[in-house]
C-alpha cells in the first residue's frame, strides 16, 4: 500500500477512535450528573437511570478498547492516554458488576463514574491519541503485563475505597438511629464492607504482580531491579499500605476504624503513584525513570 | 528454640526472657507498625532526590540542608534509620513464619469440640442411615477430606489449606528479603564502553559495589568484544493535533478530522543491537546479539544495552588536522568562527510504513550556533566523504565510529528474588482467588428422624458456602 494511503487510513481510524473515546467520556459525565440528580432528589428512578447510563458507557468503552487493539495491532495499554482509558474502563466495569449486589446504594458508583469521567477527559484533553511506536525499553512483555495488572488493581482499589468511604459515612448515621443512610440499612453494612475487603483481596495479588513485573522489567531493560525512582517508591508505598490494611483486618481491635482509614489511605497513595508522583517530582525537581509518562 | 514451651504449651517457642522478644517478633500488630515506619521512609525518599549531591540539592533551592546532611536524606535507603527497621521487619516475617508453622501443624489437635450450627435440617430417615451415607457424599461427590472425628462432630476440609498458603507466601517473602540482603552485600555494577573490534575489560573505574565487596576484588578473567553495533529505525509520522483544549473539543464534535504528516527525517529508534563476543584467553566462549530488554548473561554477570556514542571525524578544507566531534555536543572548528553542532548520525536500517526495510545511507546534520534560536532549527545534511559549505569554508565528514555503551551487573540476589518473588505472587494468588472450606457436622436422633447440624467456614474469593450447602442438601434429598 502506498504511504499516503496508509497515512490517510490511519488518520481515519484514529478519528473514529478519538470520537468513540469522547463519546465514552460524555456518557460517564452524563451518568455522573444523573447520579448527582439522584443524590439531590433521592429518586430511585434517577439512581437506576444513572446506573444504566454507566453500563452503556462501559459497553462502548470495551468496544473502544477492542477497536484500538485492532487499529494499533497491539494491546492498547502502553501510553498514558491508553492506560487512563483502561483505568476508567476497568474501574467502571468493576463498579457496575459489584454494585449489582447493592442496588439501592449509589454513592460508590457516583464516585467511580466521576473518577472515570475525569480520567477520560484528562486523557483526551492533555494527551496525544496517536498510536506511536514504542521506545526500545517499553517493548517488553513485562511492561505490557505490568501496566495491565497495575491499572486493573488500581481500578479495583478505587471501587473498594468508594465502598469503604460510603461505609464510613453511613456508619455514624446508622448508629444515631437512622433507618437508612446512603441506601444502606444497619443489617447491610457488614456484607457491604466485606465487599470492600474482598476487592482488596482481589487487587492485592495483582498489585504484587505489578510491583514484581515492574522490577523484572527494570532488571531486563536497565539491569537494576530497583532504583528507588519516585514512581517505583510510591508503588511500594501503595503496596505496603494495602498489606497494612489486610493485616489490620486480621486484628479484631483494628478491623473497624484503623483498617478503614488504611483502605482510604491506600487509595490516596495509589493516586499519588498514578498521577501525583509526576507532579511531586516536577515540584521538587526530582528526576525519575518513569517521567516519560508525564 | 526447640521443645515445648511450658508457659504457652506451644512447640518450638522459647522460654524465659526471649519469650517477650519472640512474642513481639511474631506479632501481627508489630508487622503493621514496622510497615508503617518503612512507609514513612519511602515517603521521605520521594521528597528528597535520592542520589543527588548536597550541593545540587541546596543549589536547586533545597531548604533543610542541615537535616539533609545530618540524616543523610539524599541516600536515605542506605542509612541505619531505614536499614534497621527493614531488617527488623525481615526478622518479624521470619519469626512469624516459624511460629505459625507450629500453630498450623498443631491445628488438628486444637480444633474445638463443638461448633455453632449455621444451619440445621431434619432428614426423614434414621440416624444410622445418614451416618453411613453422609461421609460418602461429602467425600465422593463434594470432594471433602476428613480432618478430625470426635463422638460429637466430624470435621472435613476441601481445597488447598488457606493457612498453609498464607504461611508459604510469607516464607517466600522472607526469602525475598534474603535476596535483597544478598544484593546489598555482593552487588557489582558499572559501565563499559565497547569500540568495534577492540576487546575491553569488564571492570572499570567507578564501579558501584555491595557492602561486603572490596575495591580490589578479583576482576573477571574474560573480555568483551563488539563485532557490530546497529540501530534499527522506524518511520514515525507525526499527528497534526492541537494542544489547546478547545480545539481538541472541535475534533470530538466532528468539526475536524485528524491527519498524519510524514517528514523525510522522521527516524524513530526502534532498537539498538550490539553483536557481542566473550573472550577468554583469546578464544570465544560465548556470543550474542543483545538489544534493549534482551541482555547477555555470562558467569553471573549480565550485560545490558545502555547507550551508544558516535564520534565524527571531520576536516575543514585548508586545515591539515582531523577534528573529532561527538554527535549532540557543541564544538569549535579550526579556522572558523563560532560553534557548531552535529546531529545524531543516522546509520542502520529504516523500517518504512509500507513494511519495507532499507539500509540508511549514513548522514548527520551540522549547523552553526550563533544564538539560541538557531540551535533549534534543522542543520544541513552531511554524509561520509561529502562536504557542506558554511561561511565560505568547506566541512567534510571523513568517517565516523560508533561505540556501544553497556551497563553490567553482578548480583547473586537476583536468582533468589526470581524464585521467591514468583512464589509470593503465585501462592498469594492461590490463597486470594482460590477456595477453601471447612465443614463440621453432627447428627442428632429426633425419634426416627435425624437432625443434621452444619457449620461451614470458607476462605478465598471463589468460595461459595451457600452452594456447598445447596449441593449437600440436594444429594441428601436425592438419596431419600
Ligand atoms: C512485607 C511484609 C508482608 C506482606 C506483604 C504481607 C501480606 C499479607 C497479606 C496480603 C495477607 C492477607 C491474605 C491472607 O490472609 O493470606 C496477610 C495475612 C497475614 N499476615 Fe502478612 N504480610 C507481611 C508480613 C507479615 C508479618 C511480618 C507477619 C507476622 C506477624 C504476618 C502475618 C500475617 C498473618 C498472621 C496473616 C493472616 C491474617 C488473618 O488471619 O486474617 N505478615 N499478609
Amino acid at each position: 500500500m502506498p504511504q499516503e494511503l496508509i497515512l490517510s487510513r490511519d488518520a481515519y481510524l484514529l478519528t473514529i477512535d478519538l470520537r468513540l473515546f469522547w463519546l465514552v467520556a460524555f456518557i460517564y459525565a452524563a451518568s455522573a450528573l444523573v447520579f448527582i440528580l439522584h443524590a439531590v432528589t433521592r429518586s430511585p428512578q434517577a439512581g437506576s437511570a444513572a446506573r444504566g447510563i454507566m453500563w452503556a458507557g462501559v459497553v462502548i468503552h470495551l468496544f473502544f478498547i477492542a477497536f484500538r487493539t485492532f487499529e494499533g495491532g497491539r494491546a492498547p495499554f502502553q501510553t498514558l492516554y491508553e492506560s487512563l482509558s483502561w483505568f476508567a474502563c476497568t474501574a467502571s466495569l468493576t463498579c457496575v458488576v459489584v454494585s449489582r449486589k447493592f442496588r439501592d446504594v449509589h454513592v460508590p458508583s457516583m464516585f467511580v463514574v466521576m473518577l472515570s469521567a475525569g480520567a477520560s477527559f484528562y486523557a483526551l484533553l492533555t494527551r496525544n491519541p496517536a498510536v506511536d511506536p514504542l521506545s526500545p525499553p517499553l517493548q517488553s512483555w513485562w511492561f505490557e503485563w505490568h501496566v495491565v495488572m497495575a491499572f486493573l488493581s488500581y481500578a479495583v482499589i478505587v471501587v473498594s475505597c468508594a465502598i469503604e468511604g460510603t461505609y464510613l459515612i453511613s456508619r455514624p448515621l446508622l448508629a444515631r438511629g437512622a433507618p437508612r443512610a446512603l441506601g444502606l440499612t444497619a443489617q447491610d453494612t457488614d456484607g457491604f464492607r466485606k465487599t470492600a475487603f474482598n476487592l482488596v483481596l482481589f487487587g492485592f495479588p495483582l498489585l504484587t504482580f505489578a510491583v514484581f513485573s515492574g522490577a523484572a522489567w527494570a532488571n531486563e531493560a536497565w539491569g537494576r531491579y530497583w532504583s528507588w525512582d519516585p514512581k517505583e517508591t510510591w508503588s511500594l508505598i501503595t503496596w505496603t499500605v494495602f498489606a497494612m490494611y489486610l493485616h489490620a483486618m486480621g486484628i479484631p481491635a483494628w478491623r473497624k476504624n484503623v483498617a478503614s482509614i488504611l483502605n482510604v489511605a491506600g487509595f490516596i497513595c495509589m493516586m499519588m503513584t498514578f498521577l501525583g508522583v509526576n507532579w511531586l517530582a516536577k515540584l521538587l525537581g526530582i528526576p525519575g525513570l518513569h517521567l516519560y509518562a508525564v | 528454640m526447640a521443645g515445648t514451651n511450658k508457659k504457652t504449651g506451644k512447640a518450638g517457642v522459647p522460654a524465659g526472657a526471649s519469650l517477650y522478644l519472640y512474642r513481639k517478633l511474631s506479632s501481627l500488630r508489630v508487622s503493621v507498625y514496622l510497615l508503617g515506619v518503612l512507609t514513612f521512609f519511602y515517603g521521605l525518599g520521594t521528597v528528597f532526590p535520592q542520589g543527588a549531591a548536597l550541593e545540587e540539592y541546596s543549589g536547586a533551592g533545597g531548604k533543610v540542608v542541615a537535616a539533609v546532611r545530618l540524616f543523610n536524606l539524599l541516600d536515605i535507603f542506605n542509612t541505619p534509620w531505614f536499614l534497621v527497621p527493614a531488617f527488623v521487619l525481615f526478622l518479624n516475617v521470619l519469626v512469624c513464619t516459624y511460629d505459625r508453622f507450629f500453630t498450623i501443624r498443631a491445628r488438628k489437635k486444637t480444633l474445638p469440640e463443638t461448633f455453632p450450627a449455621d444451619c440445621a435440617v431434619t432428614l426423614d430417615c434414621a440416624r444410622s442411615d445418614v451416618e453411613e451415607e453422609l461421609p460418602g457424599i461429602l467425600r465422593g461427590k463434594l470432594g471433602f477430606r476428613v480432618l478430625s472425628k470426635t463422638p460429637g462432630w466430624t470435621v472435613l476440609e476441601k481445597g488447598l489449606s488457606y493457612r498453609w498458603l498464607t504461611w508459604l507466601y510469607h516464607a517466600a517473602l522472607a526469602a525475598s528479603f534474603a535476596g535483597f540482603i544478598l544484593s546489598g552485600l555482593f552487588v557489582r555494577e558499572g559501565m563499559v564502553t565497547l569500540r568495534p573490534g577492540k576487546p575491553a575489560e569488564v571492570v572499570s573505574a567507578g564501579e558501584k559495589l555491595g557492602w561486603l565487596e572490596k575495591e580490589d576484588h578479583a576482576a573477571p578473567d574474560f573480555r568483551l568484544v563488539l563485532d557490530a553495533f546497529i540501530t534499527a529505525y522506524t518511520q514515525s509520522p507525526s499527528l497534526e493535533y492541537p494542544t489547546d483544549k478547545r480545539s481538541r473539543l472541535a475534533y470530538a464534535l466532528g468539526w475536524k478530522g485528524l491527519s498524519y504528516k510524514s517528514e523525510e527525517d522522521s527516524f524513530f529508534p526502534k532498537d539498538w543491537f550490539s553483536k557481542l563476543r566473550v573472550l577468554r584467553g583469546g578464544a570465544t566462549v560465548s556470543e550474542k546479539t543483545i538489544e534493549v530488554n534482551d541482555p547477555l548473561k555470562f558467569e553471573g554477570y549480565t550485560f545490558y544495552q545502555a547507550a551508544y556514542e558516535q564520534t565524527l571525524r571531520l576536516r575543514v578544507k585548508g586545515s591539515p588536522s582531523i577534528v573529532e566531534a561527538k554527535a549532540g555536543e557543541k564544538i569549535k572548528l579550526p579556522g572558523m568562527e563560532g560553534e557548531f553542532l552535529f546531529g545524531t548520525l543516522r546509520v542502520g536500517t529504516l523500517n518504512r510504513l509500507d513494511g519495507t526495510v532499507e539500509k540508511i545511507i549514513p548522514f548527520t546534520t551540522v549547523k552553526k550556533i550563533t544564538d539560541a534560536k538557531e540551535s533549534a532549527g534543522k542543520g544541513m545534511r552531511l554524509t561520509p566523504g561529502n562536504s557542506v559549505d558554511i561561511d565560505g569554508r568547506t566541512i567534510e565528514l571523513v568517517d565516523f565510529e560508533e561505540a556501544s555503551v553497556l551497563s553490567y551487573r553482578y548480583d547473586p540476589g537476583v536468582p533468589v528474588l526470581w524464585v521467591a518473588g514468583s512464589l509470593v505472587f503465585i501462592v498469594m494468588a492461590l490463597r486470594c482467588f482460590g477456595r477453601w472450606y471447612m465443614l463440621a457436622y453432627t447428627l442428632e436422633d429426633t425419634g426416627g428422624r435425624t437432625l443434621l447440624k452444619l457449620h461451614i467456614r470458607a476462605k478465598g474469593l471463589s468460595a461459595d458456602p451457600e452452594r456447598i450447602k445447596r449441593r449437600l442438601l440436594h444429594c441428601l434429598s436425592n438419596r431419600a
